[in-house]
């Protein structure tokens, strides 16, 4: 059976404005006795009618399975489409791919995330997962830490979540580049939140954002004394296939889909990578 | 080597053989065309199709194991929903007359398409072929498998391995679907005599003396896994790249390949898996329109490090396989034996 490229059929169930350019769709597998999960960092292939296949992290976290978060941002033809999708309408889906944030390893730890714009998707699932860890006072992390910056205010996404994460202890610290007369918050660049966070040996960096970004954050990261594993981001490439199959995220000796999206410095550093400039 | 069986083909019998096999299977084998044109063609009529063993074929059998375009599914937008049917089953095939370096890029293509998915449209097609090589006694201009160890005859992979010892064929089987053919048609064959063999080492000698192309293929890599990339050299090769692809789409291993959408109407369309090439601009560019790779200076940089380094690094083994085809397609002279030139030609740092 020739199944490698076929997509499951899912469900929009609910759609959440985050801003202009963000949305994000809440997806159900039309099929509810498939077997389906995934980790946070893992992406899906996401089919929409005659506009073909993208590559979408996905922004939730497996404990809201069996719905399925995926915040897109209008960037191209497909995502410009899914934005003009109503609720019931259906999609397809490949997937889960790639190797997810290693949350296993997080228990005892300070979690420092750093995130620009749609960057804090892929994060969002950490987040979420981590909290419902601590609920469970499971292997539970010692803390979590948000830096988010966005352009301006209005482009500020996920701002209800934000609240609710607000309340359930995680300490988030948002930024935007330029100011409206109604902001009373923090102005500068993502870095600049950066002074007032102390790196121990427990802490964990998550860093995703736009490649200029990720650079600042990660070298701005090490300075502080930050080690090279415990730094870790999630690249962003152009894919195909998402199963180490049609060549298109190449990395030297890699492949972002199977061997990534999510690396830590360590493992950057041996590849030739722009995020590292 | 190690082979399950070998036997004797006399020339005379070769025609009456592939009369039997095309009863039985799709047959594709070398065929020269009106225009002089030696390409992998499927036999309708062996009495007037001019099977060509003389001359290289100027195509690999990768059009026929990763097609240049292929539906992998259909879909339908309507009432229903949004549904994907796959496409049917393949039919069996026999590929005859594939050359040393050709079939050593088929066990790479088993390879990219296995791991770590198995790739079910490539393997459909792959569990449904047989393939018949023909060592090569007189390497072409452009050959060089002896660097790329893939040539100029097989040790391993074929299920029939045939070479040309005069007026008959030394006849080798690899896989058991081989053993099995020779079992079947055995009376097309006979015993292989002492004299037999001693003519098929003459002539493996022979052709190994005969290659006129010195690639340094083995010391470039190794110069690439343990020396800083070249960062001079993919300049100078970028300035002559016109973004063609030729070299990819006539490469027997460059399988990269691109997903789209082909809208047929309002309700249905078809998804399609076309050939894709490394070199051209927008392999790379993303959603919005930003690029990771900066084509001005490492147009080709991607391309030979995967096939001299990363492979060799990921799988032992480089996925050049010597068949020279890129060379003639360049037009600026900027093929995979220009870059092992001035790979092997910088001084030692």
């Amino acid at each position: 059976m020739k199944e490698n490229f076929i997509p499951e059929p899912a469900v929009i169930r609910e759609i959440i404005t985050q801003n202009e350019q963000i949305r994000t769709f809440r997806l159900e597998l039309q099929d509810k006795t498939k077997a389906f999960t995934f980790l946070p960092g893992q992406f899906l292939m996401l089919s929409l009618p005659h506009c073909g296949e993208a590559a979408i992290s996905i922004s939730s976290s497996p404990t809201a399975l069996p719905l399925i978060d995926l915040s897109i941002r209008k960037a191209g033809k497909l995502t410009a489409a899914i934005h003009e999708m109503k609720p019931g309408a259906q999609v397809g889906i490949r997937g889960p791919f790639g190797k997810p944030f290693p949350v296993d390893s997080f228990s005892g730890r300070d979690l420092l995330f750093v995130a620009g714009g749609i960057g804090l998707a892929p994060l969002k699932g950490v987040v979420d997962y981590c909290l419902f860890q601590q609920e469970l006072e499971e292997d539970s992390v010692l803390s979590m830490t948000l830096l988010y910056g966005s352009r301006t205010p209005s482009d500020i996404g996920f701002q209800e979540t934000i609240k609710n994460w607000q309340e359930q202890g995680v300490d988030c610290r948002l930024t935007v580049d330029i100011a409206d007369e109604k902001w009373q918050g923090d102005v500068g660049l993502v870095t600049d939140l950066l002074d007032d966070c102390t790196i121990t040996e427990k802490t964990t960096a998550l860093v995703c954002g736009p490649p200029i970004m990720i650079r600042f954050v990660i070298a701005r990261l090490s300075s502080m004394g930050c080690t090279d594993e415990a730094i870790i981001t999630t690249l962003e490439r152009h894919m195909k296939c998402g199963m180490g199959i049609c060549g298109h995220c190449h990395l030297d000796d890699k492949l972002v889909c199977v061997d990534g999206p999510v690396f830590t410095l360590a493992q950057l550093k041996t590849m030739d990578v722009m995020e590292l400039g | 080597m190690i082979d399950l069986k070998e036997l004797i083909l006399p020339k005379d019998n070769l025609i009456p053989l592939l009369r039997k096999l095309k009863k039985e299977a799709r047959l594709i084998a070398p065929v020269q065309n009106a225009y002089g044109d030696t390409l992998f063609s499927e036999i309708s009529d062996l009495d007037s199709a001019h099977i060509d063993l003389d001359n290289q074929p100027q195509s690999s059998l990768k059009p026929f194991l990763l097609p240049q375009q292929e539906i992998l599914a259909r879909y339908q937008v309507d009432k229903a929903g949004y549904t994907f049917t796959p496409p049917e089953d393949e039919q069996e095939t026999i590929y005859f007359g594939v050359r040393s370096c050709d079939l050593t890029a088929v066990l790479y293509m088993d390879l990219i398409f296995s791991k770590p998915v198995k790739d079910t449209n490539y393997y459909a097609r792959r569990n449904q072929s047989l393939i018949i090589t023909l060592g090569c006694n007189h390497p072409f201009a452009n050959c060089f498998c002896e660097a790329t160890a893939s040539g100029p005859y097989l040790e391993y992979g074929y299920d029939l391995q045939f070479i040309d010892i005069g007026d008959c064929y030394f006849i080798s089987a690899g896989r058991i679907k081989g053993a099995d053919l020779l079992d079947q048609w055995s009376y097309f064959f006979r015993e292989v005599q002492e004299e037999d063999r001693k003519a098929r080492y003459q002539l493996l000698l022979e052709a190994r003396g005969k290659f006129t192309r010195n690639v340094q293929v083995a010391h470039a890599c190794r110069r690439l896994q343990k020396e800083p990339d070249p960062e001079a050299i993919w300049e100078a090769l970028s300035r002559r790249c016109y973004d063609c692809g030729g070299c990819a789409y006539v490469c027997p291993t460059c399988t990269c390949f691109s997903l789209d959408d082909m809208v047929l109407d309002d309700t249905q369309g078809l998804r399609l898996r076309s050939w894709d090439a490394c070199t051209s601009s927008g392999f790379t560019r993303m959603a919005g329109g930003h690029n990771p790779v900066d084509r001005r200076c490492h147009a080709l940089k991607r391309r030979f490090l995967h096939k001299l380094k990363d492979d060799f690094a990921r799988h032992g083994k480089v996925s050049c396989t010597g068949c020279g085809r890129c060379i003639d397609i360049c037009f600026g002279g900027v093929d995979i034996t220009t870059f092992i030139d001035l790979v092997t030609a910088v001084e030692a740092s």
